[in-house]
């Protein structure tokens, strides 16, 4: 069973379309990437991924079940990390976290080893406010991978990650199936086996490693 | 000549009946005198504004559990005319009360009830313009919607409990001479075809105005979507 | 079920734990409602005879418009919606984020109504009394969940500090009178206490409820 099947997804904002009939195909273990400019719908589409939004109209079946009706139980297995990391700055990275664990229903023991994991090991108690831009994104992503989901949803996570971004990434992505938008070709072409890319909302083609040609 | 053009027409024609029947056939009345006459429209309006707030309740809760936009669309443009008629109530409670009580307004269980329900609803409305058209703002207005008309009679029962407290004037509710009552009951009906006529002409607006949205007459926040966010 | 509590209880937590680090509302609140208070000496002229009837109209005023800022902070800041975002993408219950958030908004209502109450009574002469805390914590409870549950909802939309006492104010007329009245009598009026008490705590039950059940259809899409 593919992991997404989306069909015809379409995104309006009052009289702008953000995304116009984008059809995708994505099997288990398999990791996409995501290309296009600014504006040409990337972030749309991830959220609609993620169920974080809902599409003006189209089909999406993640896991098999119904998108726009099961995201309760879907929410569970797909970890997002979107535009703004939206921590708490008043609390560490470690209070941060063991939040989500409760909202998640996971034990906290996990949030040590998942701010190792991410490179924050050393900052752990640090104000989220108090973090770099970078560590903010790695915090975003820990939180993202808290639950053991098993599709991401990554919505250009390598922005402020630094030299050794793709590595993480390429470590999280492991076993997983993923969708990253990224402006990087190298990463996407290093972490992706599938490429597609966005163009004013239309998908322009999906493909193996595609190389951009402008 | 379209049809609602014609429904219109028809609508408006059949409130001269009442006019009629209010002005030559229902008696004066013996204490208040001529200003007794706002009396049938006033109530009729009350009645037909809290008709059309009970058809957005019914829209609000159909729309909150299937998504129809039907049902949606409906709620507004019921809000709309519940709101217009919640205003000539208001409008016309005030020209009543000034020659029968000397002062424009009191802060009586039914006035304060009419209000608060044209505030309420006012912020439906308010609320529609000003969200992103779509799902997120249909279900907000629909909530407002919800509460809103579960809130009137709440205010109605507190204001009134307070009056037993501290009481003011009392309206004066007289039995009706049958022929104030056909007035009324005539009026009330004709009024009621009224604002069926205005909800049913509204909808069709807000169907057209959902499918062709433009920047002319799409509500500020689509044009406010355009400029780039505040930085904060 | 419980889960829902300990998420409630945690996002309360989180709330009130951040508020508490950056101090940020609660010394703005509490400044404001006693310059309520200085103002409306100005504007009432208040003096000893008629101190006793204004206080309770000033306590209300200085209330809902302090709790009209403390609930619209509550949802208001733009990492907060970002964040509001992530919590909604776990499966937590809508309704517990909501009762977790509206419970942090009253308690740090309640921080101020600390400051107001006794600010009252200095400034006006008027009583302190237990009778008097009880009505004004009764009717915090069902205006926080009012406020909070519209405040959710203005706080993605254009010009949202206009649009929240519209939508808001109209809701808490009910308490402001039920509990109008039972500060008045708190405050040495004639009239029946325990009966104004009753109607509060029905009112809250009745909103909470309601809320509760609106929560999901407010800050999920």
């Amino acid at each position: 069973m593919s992991t997404i099947v989306a069909n015809q997804l379409t995104q309006r904002f009052g009289s702008e379309l953000a995304l116009d009939s984008v059809d995708l195909v994505l099997d288990p273990g398999e990791h996409l990437a995501v290309l296009g400019e600014n504006g040409a719908g990337k972030t749309t589409l991830l959220r609609i991924l993620a169920t974080a939004a809902r599409p003006s109209s189209g089909q999406l079946l993640i896991f098999g079940l119904d998108a726009t009706r099961e995201r309760g139980r879907l929410r569970s297995r797909i970890g997002f990390v979107s535009h703004s990391p939206g921590h708490y700055p008043a609390l560490s990275a470690t209070e941060n976290l063991e939040f989500f664990c409760t909202l998640q229903g996971v034990d906290r023991g996990r949030v040590a080893e998942t701010l190792r994991l991410v490179g924050l090991g050393e900052v752990a108690f640090r104000p989220a406010g108090l973090l770099s831009r970078g560590m903010q994104q790695r915090l975003a992503i820990a939180r993202a991978i808290l639950h053991d989901p098993k599709l991401l949803v990554l919505d250009e996570p390598d922005a402020s990650l630094g030299s050794d971004g793709a590595d993480l990434l390429a470590q999280v992505m492991r076993g997983k199936t993923a969708v990253l938008a990224t402006h990087d070709q190298a990463m996407a072409n290093r972490l992706c086996q599938r490429t597609m890319v966005l163009r004013k909302g239309r998908s322009l083609g999906a493909g193996t490693r595609l190389r951009v040609v402008r | 000549m379209t049809r609602y053009t014609r429904l219109a027409g028809v609508a408006v024609l059949l409130m001269l009946v009442p006019a009629a029947l209010i002005f030559f056939y229902a008696p004066e009345d013996y204490l208040q005198g001529v200003s007794q006459r706002i009396f049938y429209l006033h109530v009729s309006s009350a009645i037909a504004a809290f008709t059309s707030f009970g058809v957005v309740l019914v829209g609000s809760v159909i729309y909150l559990r299937n998504g129809s936009l039907t049902a949606d669309r409906v709620a507004r443009a019921a809000a709309l005319v519940g709101v217009v008629f919640t205003t000539v109530t208001l409008v016309m409670g005030m020209l009543w009360a000034k020659p029968i009580w000397g002062t424009f307004w009191t802060w009586d269980a039914r006035p304060t009830s009419t209000l608060v329900l044209w505030m309420i609803y006012a912020g439906y409305l308010l609320l529609r313009r000003l969200a992103e058209p779509g799902r997120q703002a249909a279900r907000w207005a629909a909530i407002v919607g919800i509460f809103g008309f579960i809130d009137v009679p709440i205010v109605y029962f507190s204001v009134t409990w307070w009056r037993t407290i501290h009481p003011g004037p009392v309206i004066l509710t007289d039995a009706l001479p049958p022929e104030m009552l056909l007035t009324f009951l005539v009026t009330m009906a004709c009024t009621l075809f009224l604002a069926g006529v205005m909800i049913a002409i509204r909808y069709r607006i807000e169907v057209l105005m959902d499918e062709a949205p433009s920047p002319v007459m799409a509500p500020a926040a689509v044009i406010a979507k355009r400029e780039p966010e505040p930085a904060r | 079920m419980i889960r829902s509590a300990a998420v409630a209880l945690a996002v309360a937590r989180k709330d009130l734990t951040s508020e508490w680090r950056t101090r940020e509302l609660v010394p703005a609140l509490g400044q404001f409602v006693v310059l309520a208070l200085v103002i409306a000496n100005f504007g009432f002229q208040i003096d000893s005879r008629n101190a006793a009837t204004i206080a309770p109209g000033v306590l209300w005023l200085a209330l809902v418009f302090a709790g009209l800022v403390a609930f619209g902070r509550a949802f208001a800041a733009e990492r907060e919606q970002s964040s509001l975002e992530a919590m909604l993408l776990t499966p937590a219950p809508a309704a517990a984020i909501f009762a977790g958030k509206a419970l942090a908004a009253a308690l740090l209502l309640v921080v101020c109504e600390a400051v107001l109450l006794p600010a009252l009574s200095l400034f006006f002469g008027t009583p302190l009394s237990l009778a008097l805390v009880a009505a004004v914590l009764l009717a915090t409870v069902g205006m926080a969940a009012l406020g909070c549950l519209f405040a959710a909802m203005v706080a993605r939309v254009r010009a949202r500090e206009v649009l929240l006492p519209l939508l808001t104010l109209p809701l808490w007329i009910p308490f402001i009178v039920a509990g109008g009245q039972a500060v008045q009598v708190a405050m040495g009026a004639d009239g029946s206490y325990n009966q104004a008490l009753g109607l509060l705590l029905d009112f809250d039950i009745l909103f909470l409820v309601l809320t509760t059940l609106a929560a999901r259809f407010v800050l999920d899409d």
